[in-house]
C-alpha cells in the first residue's frame, strides 16, 4: 500500500517564480519549513488546479529526493498548505526499469 | 449496406490515412508517476479504494511486465508483484491531463472526440489543405513533444494513424509505450497477418466463438470474408456489414449518440449494513443522479433500480411515469417505490439507481401546483450553494454523511460528466 501521511497545515514556502514568453509566471516552491525542519524541493512533478466551491487551489506534487510532498497554494488568500508526506519505504527500483525514459 | 450491395465486393480503402488516434499509455499510473518522480520505474497499481478488496484499475508498465492485469485483485496482484505500489486514484489530476490533451488536439482540427478519459481522435479532413499540410506523422511526433512538454516528461501516448477509427486505434496499439504506426491499404493485410483475432477492438470470446463457427481463425480471413457471411451466418445482423467495412477502412464508427439513461452505482462500504445504513447510501445516489441529470438539462420519466445480494443474486425492477422528474427528492421518492418492493433475503452489496425516459427539461416551465415550484426552487437554490461553496454543502438530509463513504471516482468510458463530476469533486 501507498505510505501516506495526511498532514493538512499550514506551512511557510520560499518559492521561485519564472516568466515564460506568452504564458503566466511559473511557480517552484523552492524551501518549506515544516516541523522544525526545512525541505528542499528537487523537482515538480505536476501542477495542476483544482476546485473547492469556488476557491481556485493549486495543487503541486513537490519532491525532494527522499520523499513525496503534496502541497497546496489557495489563490484566494495566497497560504500554503502540505497536505500530505508520502513515505519513501518503497520496494527497490528493479534494475530493468532503473533507466529513465529515452526521448 | 443496402441488400442489393452486399454480394458486391467492397475495396479496401486507398485514401489517404486522415484520422489520428493517441492512447495515453497506462494513464492514471504514468499520471501519479508524472506526479510523483518516487514512483517512477517501479512497479505502480491503481486503484479505486485503498482496502485489501480493492482491484487494480490501472497498472504502470513495469508492473505490467511483472503480469499484474487491470481488474486484478489486490492479493493476486501482490503475489505476482511483492514489490507493488497501490496508490488511490485522484481524479483532479487526470482531468487535467484530460483538458492538456484536449487543448492539443483542439489545436490541428475542430473536429475531434474523446473515446475516454485517456484516448481521443482527431478527424483531419478538410484541414490539409490550408491549415495541416505537413504528414500526419510529423504532428503525431509534434503531438507526443507537446504533451512531454505541457504535462511532463514521463507522460508518453502511442499514436495510431489510419483511414478510419477503427484502424486508427488498431495502429496505436501495435507498438507500446509510445509508439506511432500508420495503416493504410498498402500495409493492411501485412498488419492483420501478425494479429490474433482478439487482438482487434471489439472481438472477445464471443465473437471469436462465432468467427471461429464460420471458419475464419484469423484477422486477414475475417478480412477476405464476404459481407453476406458476416451478416448472415456469423453476427446475425448488420453488425456484419459494419465489420466488412470497418475491416477495410471505411467509417463506421463516427455516429454520435444519445445519452438513455442517467444513474449511479455503488458497491457497499460494509457487506453486513443495516436497511438504514442502505437507505442512507441510496438517497445519496439518488442525490447524484438528480445532479447529473439536471447539468444535462434533462428530465426523466422512468427510474430503475438494480440490487445484488451477498449470495451472488440480483433483484431489478424498473416503473415509468406520466410526468417527468429532476429533483432530488422525486427522484428519491420514485426509488423508494421499488426499494420497497424488494425481497430481504440478505445483506445488500450493491445499489445501482438509473433515470430512463429522458426528455428536455421542464425546469423553466413554471408548474400549476404550488408545492411542485416550491421543491424546483428549493433544488435550484440548493444547486447553487453547492457550486459556489462546493459538492455535498448542503445535502439531503437522508444521505447525511454517506458523501465521506462514496466518493466520486474516475469515469470510464464516457466522459460526458467529467467536468461537473471534477468541478463539484
Amino acid at each position: 500500500m501507498d505510505q501516506a501521511e495526511i498532514i493538512n497545515k499550514d506551512v511557510n514556502i520560499v518559492a521561485f517564480y519564472f516568466k515564460n514568453s506568452a504564458r503566466r509566471l511559473r511557480c517552484f516552491p523552492k524551501r518549506m519549513e515544516y516541523d522544525g525542519k526545512r525541505i528542499n524541493f528537487t523537482e515538480t512533478g505536476l501542477v495542476h488546479p483544482t476546485k473547492k466551491g469556488q476557491r481556485m487551489i493549486h495543487v503541486f506534487d513537490m519532491t525532494d529526493g527522499a520523499a513525496d510532498y503534496r502541497l497546496e497554494f489557495d489563490a484566494a488568500d495566497l497560504s500554503w498548505k502540505l497536505i500530505a508526506i508520502t513515505d519513501t519505504q518503497y520496494a527497490s527500483i528493479s534494475p530493468k526499469f532503473r533507466t529513465a525514459p529515452q526521448f | 449496406m443496402p441488400r442489393y450491395l452486399q454480394n458486391l465486393e467492397l475495396p479496401l480503402n486507398s485514401e489517404q490515412p486522415q484520422i489520428l488516434h493517441i492512447d495515453l499509455n497506462s494513464c492514471f499510473a504514468t499520471v501519479e508517476q508524472q506526479a510523483r518522480p518516487l514512483l517512477r520505474g517501479r512497479p505502480v497499481a491503481i486503484t479505486n479504494r485503498l482496502t485489501k478488496n480493492a482491484c487494480v484499475v490501472a497498472a504502470s508498465y513495469e508492473a505490467k511486465a511483472l503480469g499484474v492485469k487491470v481488474g486484478m485483485g489486490y492479493a493476486d496482484a501482490k503475489l505476482l508483484a511483492p514489490e507493488l505500489i497501490m496508490v488511490e486514484t485522484d481524479p483532479p489530476k487526470y482531468h487535467y491531463v484530460y483538458k492538456k490533451l484536449i487543448k492539443i488536439m483542439r489545436s490541428y482540427s475542430p473536429n475531434i472526440g474523446m473515446k475516454s478519459i485517456d484516448e481521443g481522435i482527431i478527424d483531419f479532413h478538410g484541414t490539409r489543405a490550408n491549415v495541416n499540410r505537413r504528414p500526419l506523422t510529423v504532428i503525431g511526433h509534434e503531438i507526443k513533444r507537446r504533451l512531454r512538454d505541457d504535462v511532463g516528461c514521463w507522460m508518453k501516448c502511442n499514436v495510431g494513424i489510419a483511414p478510419n477509427r477503427f484502424l486508427a486505434k488498431t495502429a496505436a496499439g501495435l507498438h507500446k509505450p509510445d509508439g506511432l504506426d500508420v495503416i493504410t491499404h498498402h500495409n493492411l493485410r501485412q498488419t492483420l497477418s501478425g494479429m490474433r483475432l482478439t487482438d482487434l477492438t471489439g472481438i472477445a470470446q464471443r465473437n471469436q466463438a462465432r468467427l471461429n463457427a464460420a471458419g475464419i481463425h484469423t484477422p486477414l480471413q475475417f478480412l477476405d470474408a464476404p459481407a453476406s457471411v458476416l451478416s448472415r451466418q456469423v453476427f446475425h445482423s448488420v453488425c456484419g456489414d459494419d465489420w466488412y467495412r470497418r475491416l477495410r477502412g471505411w467509417e463506421v464508427d463516427d455516429a454520435e449518440r444519445d445519452t438513455k439513461t442517467i444513474g449511479r452505482q455503488f458497491v457497499m462500504d460494509d457487506y453486513a449494513a443495516s436497511e438504514e445504513k442502505v437507505l442512507n447510501r441510496l438517497a445519496h445516489l439518488c442525490e447524484s443522479t438528480g445532479l447529473k441529470l439536471r447539468h444535462k438539462g434533462f428530465c426523466a420519466r422512468g427510474i430503475s433500480l438494480h440490487i445484488q445480494y451477498k449470495t451472488g443474486d440480483a433483484w431489478h425492477s424498473r416503473k415509468a411515469f406520466k410526468s417527468g422528474f429532476y429533483t432530488t427528492p422525486e427522484i428519491f421518492r420514485r426509488a423508494l417505490l421499488l426499494y420497497n418492493q424488494h425481497p430481504r433475503h440478505d445483506y445488500v452489496v450493491m445499489l445501482s439507481v438509473s433515470c430512463y425516459l429522458l426528455e428536455a427539461s421542464t425546469a423553466n416551465q413554471m408548474s400549476i401546483l404550488d408545492e411542485v415550484n416550491k421543491e424546483a426552487f428549493l433544488t435550484e437554490a440548493i444547486d447553487e450553494l453547492n457550486d459556489r461553496y462546493g459538492n455535498y454543502t448542503v445535502t439531503f438530509a437522508n444521505s447525511l454523511g454517506a458523501n465521506q463513504e462514496i466518493k466520486q471516482k474516475i469515469p470510464f468510458g464516457t466522459t460526458r460528466y467529467f467536468e461537473l463530476l471534477c468541478d463539484r469533486a
